[in-house]
């Protein structure tokens, strides 16, 4: 089972309050290593400089949205097999479905609950301790 | 004399009503938003500049809104899906600008929701840079709230507690997500 504090996070949102609860979560759910960014094109700066274990990424966004920073980490070679896990509304019935035919790992509706984000990336890495 | 824009003649504007749990953005100069509210909170949020401008109407669904619980999670959804059709309508993040109204305490008991509601707001508000140019808030009565989204322009009635609508006497909280919260079965 992995350790959750042994995977690094890269948080993309572009309102400062839900990346700082994407960060609170996160922490509660036993992450450590959790850097942010505000827009997409910030993110793959910082994943092409540091990559991640993981990405968590809003789909609204300035500059690059979130389906683009999934287009550009699949493309990007050395990026490729970071995990992706989109932030989506109710009703991005669609934008999921691109997403996965993008290679999204998974995503998780907003607002989701900490147990709920758990969850969705426990599908994606197994069971966390 | 007075001239009378389109959107004061009653005979012209178009009204949208902003019930809890809505949000609706605009950049039409007819368009009159209205809301009634007690404790739940609405944040007229509006780029003068494109002219493009809109309401939300929410009430956390739990008393505390501070820190990172479910609450405030649910509270900056509500916001964020009101920016974010902003944005989509041609509104810059950086001239944007909120009125917010709301969070009356209605009932005597131990929580004051509507506190909660708006020390949410502002909070929020204040840490995504966007300024709030005017609000009324808090208090014992509740409002009946028109706003024109293009002008900017408010107009508030306070409404006393045995006549406000029985849904905003008594707002029912919304339900969080349960944990498991996708609700598109594809993995």
């Amino acid at each position: 089972m992995p350790q959750a504090s042994s995977i690094s996070v890269l948080v993309v949102d572009d309102q400062l309050t839900m990346r700082a609860l994407i960060r609170n979560a996160l922490q509660q759910i036993g992450f450590k290593d959790i850097r942010e960014a505000p827009d997409g094109e910030e993110a793959l700066k910082n994943l092409l400089a540091k990559p991640a274990n993981l990405v968590i990424s809003d789909f609204n966004m300035p500059k690059m949205d979130g389906l683009a920073l999934l287009r550009a980490v699949r493309s990007h070679p050395p990026i490729r097999q970071t995990a992706f896990v989109m932030l989506t509304g109710r009703a991005d019935r669609e934008l999921v479905q691109r997403a996965v035919q993008f290679g999204v790992n998974n995503y998780c509706v907003k607002p989701f609950t900490v147990q709920g984000l758990r969850e969705k990336i426990e599908q994606v890495f197994g069971q966390l301790t | 004399m007075t001239q009378i824009s389109h959107n004061d003649d009653p005979e012209r504007a178009i009204k949208v009503h902003v019930t809890q749990g809505e949000s609706h953005v605009t950049a039409d100069p007819q368009v009159v938003m209205t809301t009634v509210l007690g404790s739940c909170i609405a944040a007229c949020i509006r780029d003068p500049h494109a002219g493009v401008g809109g309401m939300n109407h929410f009430l956390l669904p739990e008393g505390d809104g501070r820190g990172g619980g479910d609450a405030v999670r649910y509270g900056a959804y509500a916001m964020e899906l009101l920016i974010n059709d902003l944005l989509k309508k041609g509104a810059r993040r950086e001239r944007l600008e909120a009125k917010i109204f709301g969070g009356a305490k209605l009932f005597d008991g131990l929580s004051d929701v509507g506190a909660s509601n708006s020390a949410f707001a502002e909070r929020f508000l204040r840490d995504e840079g966007i300024p709030i140019v005017s609000s009324s808030t808090g208090g014992v009565s509740a409002r009946r709230v028109e706003f024109w989204p293009t002008s900017g322009r408010v107009r508030q009635r306070l409404v006393a507690v045995d006549n406000a609508p029985q849904d905003v006497r008594r707002p029912t909280p919304p339900p969080m997500p349960a944990a498991s919260s996708g609700d598109v079965d594809l993995f």
